[in-house]
């Protein structure tokens, strides 16, 4: 028995700790850009350019990292979700303050909408990477705004996060309630973003009612919206 | 008070005293000028673990901003431990924990010792100020109930608290999960009741749930609270200080092989925390499973490298349960005594010993070396150990080592004379005493010489009754406590008789029943008030 696990290599878990290894690294490579961005601000438009490239893929590359690695824990029941009371405010300030440096050399302005008394129950660490990673994306497509806004609808929380860029691609809104299936995953053009939203949001239940996403164009920016719902 | 996050900015940063710790210099270098852009002036750095505690045994910081991976295996988390456990720090000092890593993951191996925050990285400037001034406030909030806590002035900081949570605003709901711990603690049972029962009528949260369990617990409603506390891990079985409690709750029922599998199930997702390590050493020792005491033990052993919870006693006590699975002839790792010996001495590096502690550690390897034949070199350390303890007064643990080792050695006579003047020694001591009862025939301790009185009794009742196997159970309950008690032996041995009597006895049973009483043989002679007993019993037993 021993001997049949011993041969029996799991991929997954080998996978799953050099995403440890690489997140570690790009983690290294985005504090060390940041130092040299502040210590030799950029003196022309090629330079903030460049920076400002390094500086998205590097993030990017982290989000995705992190997302892998979550996706896993959940996937082998090791992900903790730790539901409390927390307050809209602070996870949305949290992660405009982390986009801050790559808005502004993207030229993006970010606004928040949210009354700052709005409290909810979710996990604030899963919940606060979700945020990022649509940010992030958001700042990619956008033109030049992106909105982010929360409030309660019928004992659901909902945050959305709108821009005003080309909106999502049709065979992305298509999808009933912006469902990623994981066979889509598994045939590698992937929305891990979508998906790894998409299970965040499914990990927060109450009673009867699970978390779910939704994709929409239009709305008050005229780009994509995208709608985390929890209930 | 609602928007105090959106006040920020006008909290002056220039009086406060920061300290920041990370392997990494250009890290401390950017948080550095992060920190000089909002005004503080008196920022400190550390490079590592031991440099941060140091620097907090001369200084007391607002803030302290440690990174998770500070090189050579030591973590935000041990400084933290640390800091706490020796004292170092209060809870007017926000320890900040960032990390790499993106949620609270890393540190579920902290037993019950929480920093006020994790940032992750890579973090900005905007993002520090922001969770500073909001733990800032948060502090500044909790400041007057913490300072009554501190002074022991329960009244205040429950009276301070009840206003708080009250509030309904940002901070009560922190104030509830404090309030909710202080009526623990003080035994106020119907508030806490009360708190739990009203946060739960808004949303199932998991700190409300246990908060009531531990009500029900402290009220010794035990099935009750052992049922809430199983469906809260079932929920989330990721939710650790649930496991806690509900081993807790196992023991006061006196279940120790479900405290086990509890304590177990614990350390199989955090197998990182020192303390329950040891505490599965623990339980798994008194169970018997020594293969799981090992392992949990070789663990703590490990990770008391880099913890302020681990002890010079971690490593005796692997060597203690290496020796009692060498001498039980279990089927452990052939290598076990060399490893155990390179324990002991690792102790010897790790640790500053006394020179009583320097004699354990050679009964015990002693014991190692008779156990596995090496009679000449057992022997050596043996005189070398006594040479110390004749001339010490060791204690009580000490002296029992020594005794081990004396058996081990074959040195039986000087074992029970030892044993006989420890019994004259610790004559007062309970506490001694207990620890004895294990080497002796019959408890010497007033509360075991109870416990086996009302256990027999219990049984003896259950037997008269026809009940054969629960009266079994309770024997073999005081026969764990006191392997060599002769009336316990016998009495399993008469529960079996009437097993095998009515046709009910398996054939381990009749095994068992054959064993006890070869035991007792050994024990007894013609003089003991038992032996006729025993005489009567061996022959009705071999009718079978």
């Amino acid at each position: 028995m021993s001997k049949k696990i011993e041969n029996t290599i799991d991929f997954s878990m080998i996978l799953a700790s050099s995403v440890h290894d690489m997140k570690n690294s790009v983690g290294m490579l985005l504090a060390s850009l940041e130092g040299l961005m502040d210590e030799m601000p950029p003196v022309n438009a090629a330079q903030n350019k460049r920076f400002s490239t390094l500086h998205y893929e590097a993030s990017r590359m982290n989000g995705e990292l992190i997302q892998l690695l979550s996706l896993y824990r959940m996937q082998n029941n090791l992900l903790p979700v730790h539901i409390d009371e927390h307050y809209l405010i602070d996870i949305l300030d949290d992660q405009v303050a982390r986009n801050h440096m790559l808005a502004e050399t993207k030229g993006v302005e970010m606004n928040i909408q949210c009354d700052p008394d709005l409290h909810w129950y979710f996990d604030h660490d899963l919940i606060g990477s979700v945020v990022h990673n649509i940010l992030v994306n958001c700042v990619r497509y956008t033109q030049s705004k992106i909105e982010i806004s929360a409030k309660i609808e019928d004992e659901i929380l909902c945050v959305s996060i709108a821009d005003n860029g080309p909106g999502y691609p049709p065979e992305m809104l298509q999808r009933p309630t912006g469902k990623v299936e994981d066979a889509e995953i598994s045939k590698g053009a992937t929305h891990l973003g979508l998906y790894f939203a998409q299970k965040i949001a499914e990990c927060h239940k109450q009673q009867e009612k699970r978390g779910y996403i939704e994709l929409t164009n239009g709305a008050c920016l005229g780009g994509g919206v995208f709608k985390l719902y929890l209930p | 008070m609602n928007s105090g996050v959106r006040v920020a900015g006008q909290i002056n940063y220039s009086k406060f005293s920061v300290l920041v710790a990370d392997d990494f210099s250009s890290f401390r270098n950017t948080v550095n000028g992060m920190l000089g852009n909002l005004g503080v002036n008196q920022v400190q750095m550390a490079c590592s673990a031991q440099e941060a505690i140091n620097t907090c045994k001369n200084h007391t910081f607002d803030i302290i901003l440690c990174d998770y991976n500070l090189g050579s295996g030591r973590t935000g988390q041990h400084v933290l431990e640390e800091l706490r456990h020796k004292r170092l720090i209060s809870r007017h000092t926000l320890f900040i924990i960032v990390s790499a890593e993106s949620s609270r993951n890393i540190v579920m191996c902290s037993y019950d010792c929480e920093p006020d925050d994790y940032l992750m990285k890579p973090i900005t400037g905007k993002m520090l100020q922001q969770r500073i001034d909001r733990l800032l406030i948060q502090r500044a909030v909790l400041t007057k109930a913490y300072r009554a806590l501190d002074k022991h002035d329960y009244s205040t900081a429950m009276d301070v608290l009840v206003d708080l949570s009250l509030a309904d605003d940002r901070y009560s709901s922190m104030a509830q999960k404090l309030l909710g711990t202080v009526f623990l603690q003080q035994k106020e049972l119907d508030k806490a009741e009360r708190l739990y029962t009203k946060a739960l009528e808004v949303r199932q949260l998991d700190w409300a749930r246990l908060g009531l369990a531990k009500v029900k617990q402290l009220r010794g409603e035990l099935d009750v609270a052992g049922e809430w506390l199983e469906t809260i891990v079932a929920d989330n079985p990721l939710f650790l200080p649930a496991y806690d409690v509900l081993a807790d709750n196992w023991d006061k029922k006196g279940e120790k092989f479900n405290v086990q599998y509890t304590v177990q199930r614990a350390v199989d997702i955090s197998p990182m925390s020192i303390l329950r390590q040891k505490h599965l050493a623990n339980v798994a020792t008194n169970n018997n499973d020594l293969i799981t005491a090992i392992d949990a033990q070789r663990r703590s052993v490990k990770l008391g490298e880099f913890s302020c919870h681990g002890i010079a006693e971690d490593h005796f006590t692997f060597a203690r349960i290496s020796s009692l699975a060498l001498e039980r002839e279990m089927e452990v790792d052939p290598k076990i005594g060399n490893e155990a010996l390179a324990i002991l001495d690792a102790a010897k590096e790790q640790y500053q010993l006394t020179d009583v502690q320097h004699a354990q550690c050679d009964l015990l390897a002693s014991r190692i070396h008779s156990l596995e034949n090496r009679h000449d070199l057992a022997a050596e350390l043996l005189r070398a150990a006594e040479s110390v303890l004749e001339a010490d007064d060791s204690g009580i643990e000490t002296q029992l080592d020594r005794v081990l080792a004396l058996q081990s050695a074959n040195e039986d006579e000087k074992a029970e004379k030892l044993l006989f003047q420890l019994q004259e020694k610790y004559g007062h001591d309970q506490a001694a005493l207990e620890k004895l009862d294990a080497f002796l025939n019959e408890p010497a301790s007033d509360s075991n010489r109870e416990f086996v009185a009302a256990i027999n009794h219990e049984g003896i009742n259950l037997y008269n009754e026809g009940k054969f196997d629960e009266a079994l159970e309770c024997f073999e309950k005081a026969r764990k406590l006191f392997p060599k008690h002769v009336g316990i032996q016998l009495n399993i041995v008469q529960a079996l008789i009437g097993k095998l009597k009515i046709g009910s006895a398996e054939k381990a049973e009749a095994d068992a029943c054959y064993s006890s009483l070869e035991l007792v043989s050994s024990l007894v002679d013609e003089q003991h008030p038992q032996y006729e007993r025993y005489k009567r019993l061996r022959a009705m037993a071999s009718a079978f």
